[in-house]
């Protein structure tokens, strides 16, 4: 099992009532599985996978994460276990426009203290695999919308993590370069990444194992 | 239109709040600076400009072959009378003082005054106005006296006070009434009655009383102590005046000084800022560029802040043209937008002046004109300040925000114009190394003014205090000045007391040439004669080298004791072959005999050095102006007031007007204290300026950076990693800066510290010490804007696009 929520709430106080976010959600994912949440807007979606993403916290509940229990751990502690677990990869890219693709790439392994020469070898070979190693020089703004997706699906794998979090990662593409990537995540899958995405799209949820449906922050079943 | 653009630049101001207030809080500080130092810089220029003939008033300054010879602000006593007796035609009149300081009395007032004894063309040669009086009387009749304003307030209450006496006592011990024959309205700082700051005199007394204080007549050419003015004729020349002087010198100067003297008559205008070689023009010079380049820095914040918050304005930019907006009108705009900034600092500043003047004032010991005091036509000054800073601030942001490409802009491509990075860190840095250059000076003026109170002095000035006694310049007078010291040695409170001419505040009375016994007279070496009694040593506790001190079995006439410069001076092998060798001084029949050696101690300023010394004993010499107390450690408090009470007893009708050896040190080193005072406030300045600008700068970042900090969190970037990544930002440019600000701090106090003999070796530390100072408080400020940033959950940051 590489992860477990537990009756996990969430919620916003606004005066005096609370919102519920997140409502008794109870998930439990093996390793190697590929999950689409869907929902409509507002339903939790994008909240549930930061929850997952140890990103956003929540107010009740239980998290275990591999060996670890989340909800127990201190901020450090919980990056710590994400820096090394998970990578993220959203709709926006969310590349860092001041660097390179190759730079980008490149970060997540500094903030993990690799030596210069371990990542060279890394990225190189995520660049190639990626077929991007003619963009390395390049900034986010001079590539495509579906490149640039490339990229961040580049850098959230570089560190090799066990799951990948992908919150519409189709959203901003057309429909060709979105299936590009849903191949790519099918590949990625069989691979043994544990992939879980926010999907809109019927069509991209056919490409997982299984599906989640939210409707105001409850897991339909 | 121009309605239009201001009202559009005042809004865009008051939208962003915070960056308007950096930018004016650091135009403010830098503007207010400014009209202090230009003020005080004005005031400097004005003294002596006000005399009436100003541009014909001139100062007649020796210079000596050897300095030890006599003082430069002093020459023969006949000298400007005799020009204007035998060159009616190029000298018009002129003025010539002595003075002194004795005890004035009225009533129950016994109070220490400086008195010049001088010619009655005061009143009438200068334009010094008086209140009460006549002024081509008041200065005629012996025993006469015109006193200032403040003086007739202080002793009577009341201004108008001619008619009535007061008591002046005399160096004889004796005393009696001055009738006041004039009342001085408030005089203007000059050179003529307050000539430097041991001669702030209050009270004018003909010359025809010199005898009454036991002075050298001003007819003598044997009296070099006189300082003298000469007012030219209008039209005559310098070089006519100058062969005058060299003429009647070379016929009336004594053997001795003839030869060895120059004299040179400099302007009055001028002479305030060249006196005591310079001090006076060097501070103006210094204080001017500190304020220029502390303005600078605060317009440098204006452009860098300008630029960097473009980021907002893109938009209304493109819009702007787009509608129609030429690049002028564009550039006009953002002109404006500079031009109320720095209009509404500088309204603050003038605000501020009435307050941060005295402020100013104390910092550097000296008054600060007021507002009112100004020329009406100093109000186009501020006006002109504004369009300069204005354009100076604006200019650039307006053109390279102006330039920004029309759709790009509108279409909201562009977050910001094309920075010019380089020339932004260029001026950062110029900030940086400005605050550490000065901040790296005040380090160093610092160590250098400690080191003056140190232990280098040579003596012990803890615990002393000194007092002028009043005098009676006679073998009786001493005996009486002895039994004195005694009781005062005797109480439980003092540990040593001295009777002395002297005390080590640079201030000697003569400097006798002393030649070996035996030699010929010309190899004489100009001495500072000190003239004490036998506790001098002990009470200030200055090393014997060799032989013995005076001792009080009185039989010590003839006997002087040398220091060791004065042994190496005079060419002895040592200190132990200078005893008992035979000494003289010439036209002085007495052959004195050395008796011991001391070691050197500073006497006056370190900037001299230490002289030649020579002790001579005040039981033959019999002038003294000082006891100096040694106290015993405890409550000093308690000690001074017990002889207070036992001073008032001793010596009726004069008062313990006492001042603490570091006191009397802060007097000599003024210069240097205020110089101190001014590099803590220009230093407190551009630390303020230079961190408002990275307070804005790292700001600015932060708000253009909120996405990249949201990802770099979600690929684990820690707050550490974060906080460096905007540190990393200002580390090359500090450490740029320190590497180019140091080595001109290294040349300019290198060359500051030379002007002393004695200072202060320059090492590392201070260098990096201000390095590291600034260093860390950048971080700091850094470090505490960016963790609220870095601490934030990366998901909300992400979410707002």
């Amino acid at each position: 099992m590489l992860l477990n929520l537990k009756k996990i709430f969430k919620w916003v106080a606004v005066g005096g009532n609370r919102t519920f976010l997140l409502k008794d959600i109870n998930l439990e994912v093996q390793e190697g599985e590929f999950i689409s949440i869907m929902g409509p807007s507002g339903s939790g979606k994008s909240t549930l996978l930061n929850v997952i993403g140890m990103l956003d916290g929540f107010d009740e509940g239980e998290y275990h994460f591999l060996h670890e229990s989340v909800h127990k751990l201190k901020e450090r502690q919980r990056a710590q276990l994400y820096k090394q677990y998970i990578g993220f990869v959203f709709q926006q890219y969310h590349l860092i426009d001041e660097l390179t693709v190759y730079e980008n790439i490149e970060t997540p392994l500094i903030y993990q203290d690799l030596k210069s020469s371990e990542r060279k070898a890394m990225v190189a070979d995520i660049l190639d695999r990626f077929n991007i190693v003619g963009k390395k020089d390049l900034f986010p703004a001079q590539l495509s919308g579906g490149q640039q997706q490339l990229v961040g699906i580049a850098r959230a794998l570089i560190a090799k993590p066990k799951l990948l979090l992908a919150d519409e990662p189709t959203g901003n593409l057309n429909s060709k370069q979105g299936e590009e990537i849903m191949n790519l995540f099918k590949e990625l899958n069989k691979e043994g990444v544990t992939i879980i995405q926010v999907t809109h799209s019927e069509k991209n949820a056919t490409y997982s194992s299984r599906i989640i449906n939210l409707l105001d922050g409850r897991v339909e079943l | 239109m121009i309605k239009n653009y201001f009202k559009t630049a005042w809004r865009n101001i008051a939208k962003h709040p915070f960056y308007a207030m950096v930018n004016m809080i650091g135009l403010f500080a830098g503007i207010a600076f400014s009209f202090l130092i230009g003020a005080y810089v004005w005031g400097e220029l004005q003294v002596n400009k006000h005399l009436k003939n100003a541009n014909n008033q001139y100062f007649l300054k020796s210079e000596w072959k050897d300095p030890n010879m006599g003082n430069d602000i002093t020459t023969f006593g006949p000298l400007a009378k005799t020009l204007k007796d035998d060159y009616p035609g190029i000298v018009k009149n002129y003025y010539r003082w002595d003075g002194i300081t004795s005890v004035v009395s009225k009533g129950d007032k016994h109070l220490r005054e400086g008195i010049q004894l001088g010619d009655s063309t005061l009143l009438s040669m200068y334009g010094f106005e008086l209140l009460h009086g006549n002024a081509a009387t008041a200065l005629v009749n012996p025993f006469s006296v015109v006193i200032t304003k403040k003086m007739a307030v202080k002793y009577f209450g009341k201004t108008d006070v001619v008619g009535e006496t007061i008591n002046i006592q005399s160096f004889t011990g004796a005393s009696r009434d001055f009738a006041i024959t004039g009342v001085l309205n408030e005089i203007v700082a000059n050179s003529v009655t307050h000539l430097n700051a041991s001669n702030q005199n209050v009270l004018f007394i003909p010359t025809n009383t010199y005898e009454y204080f036991g002075r050298m007549s001003f007819d003598l050419w044997s009296n070099i102590y006189t300082p003298s003015y000469i007012e030219l004729q209008p039209g005559a020349s310098i070089a006519g005046l100058n062969n005058a002087i060299k003429k009647i010198i070379h016929e009336n100067a004594p053997d001795g000084f003839r030869g060895n003297i120059e004299i040179d008559a400099i302007p009055l205008s001028e002479y305030y800022l060249q006196q005591g070689g310079g001090v006076v023009k060097r501070m103006l010079y210094t204080l001017s560029f500190v304020g220029l380049f502390i303005l600078l820095m605060a317009v440098v914040n204006f452009i860098n802040i300008a630029i960097s918050s473009s980021g907002h304005r893109m938009k209304e930019i493109g819009l702007r043209k787009v509608l129609g907006g030429l690049r002028s009108q564009v550039i006009f705009q953002f002109l404006a937008e500079s031009f109320i900034s720095v209009a509404l600092a500088t309204a603050m500043a003038l605000l501020a002046y009435p307050l941060s003047a005295p402020v100013f004032s104390v910092i550097i010991g000296k008054n600060i004109p007021t507002l009112t005091s100004f020329p009406l036509y100093f109000m186009l000054i501020p006006i002109t300040l504004v369009f300069v800073l204005g354009l100076l601030a604006g200019l650039y942001p307006a053109f390279v925000l102006s330039s920004v490409n029309t759709v790009n802009s509108l279409k909201g491509k562009l977050k910001t114009v094309k920075e010019n990075i380089l020339l932004r860190k260029t001026l950062v840095g110029f900030q940086f190394a400005i605050a550490l250059l000065v901040l790296i000076s005040a380090t160093i003026v610092t160590k250098q003014v400690s080191y003056f109170f140190g232990k280098n002095l040579g003596y012990n000035k803890e615990y002393i205090v000194s007092s002028q006694v009043p005098r009676d310049w006679s073998p009786a007078g001493v005996r009486k000045m002895e039994t004195i010291r005694n009781e005062f040695a005797a109480m439980p409170q003092v540990s040593s007391v001295t009777l002395s001419y002297e005390i080590p505040n640079g201030n000697n009375g003569s400097q006798p040439p002393v030649y070996k016994a035996g030699s010929d007279s010309i190899q004489a070496i100009a001495m500072q004669a000190l003239v004490t009694d036998e506790n001098y040593l002990n009470t200030y506790q200055i090393k014997l080298k060799h032989g013995a001190f005076f001792d009080s079995r009185k039989l010590d006439s003839g006997k002087v004791v040398l220091n060791e410069n004065a042994v190496t001076a005079l060419g002895y092998k040592d200190a132990s072959a200078a005893i008992g060798q035979q000494l003289r001084i010439p036209r002085d029949p007495t052959v004195f005999v050395v008796k011991g050696v001391t070691a050197d101690f500073n006497f006056g300023s370190m900037q001299q050095g230490i002289k030649p010394m020579i002790f001579f004993n005040v039981t033959s010499a019999v002038i003294h102006r000082y006891l100096s107390f040694k106290l015993k450690p405890g409550n000093v408090n308690e000690s001074i007031e017990a002889i207070q009470k036992k001073w008032a007893a001793l010596m009726p009708g004069s008062s313990f007007e006492y001042s603490f050896m570091d006191d009397t040190l802060k007097k000599l080193y003024a210069t240097e204290m205020q110089l101190k005072k001014a590099a803590y406030a220009a230093a407190i300045l551009s630390l303020i300026i230079v961190l408002l600008g990275i307070l804005g700068l790292v700001s600015l970042s932060i708000h253009k950076r909120v996405k990249e900090i949201g990802i770099r969190k979600i690929l684990g970037a820690s707050v550490h990693n974060i906080i460096m990544l905007f540190v990393k930002d200002f580390a090359l440019v500090v450490t740029l800066a320190a590497m180019v600000a140091c080595p001109v701090a290294y040349w300019i106090m290198n060359k500051w510290l030379n002007n002393y003999a004695s200072h202060i070796t320059l090492s590392a530390a201070p260098f990096l010490l201000a390095a590291l100072a600034l260093g860390m408080l950048t971080l700091l400020l850094i470090g505490l804007q960016t963790v609220k940033t870095a601490i934030e959950n990366p998901v909300k940051s992400l979410r707002t696009e």
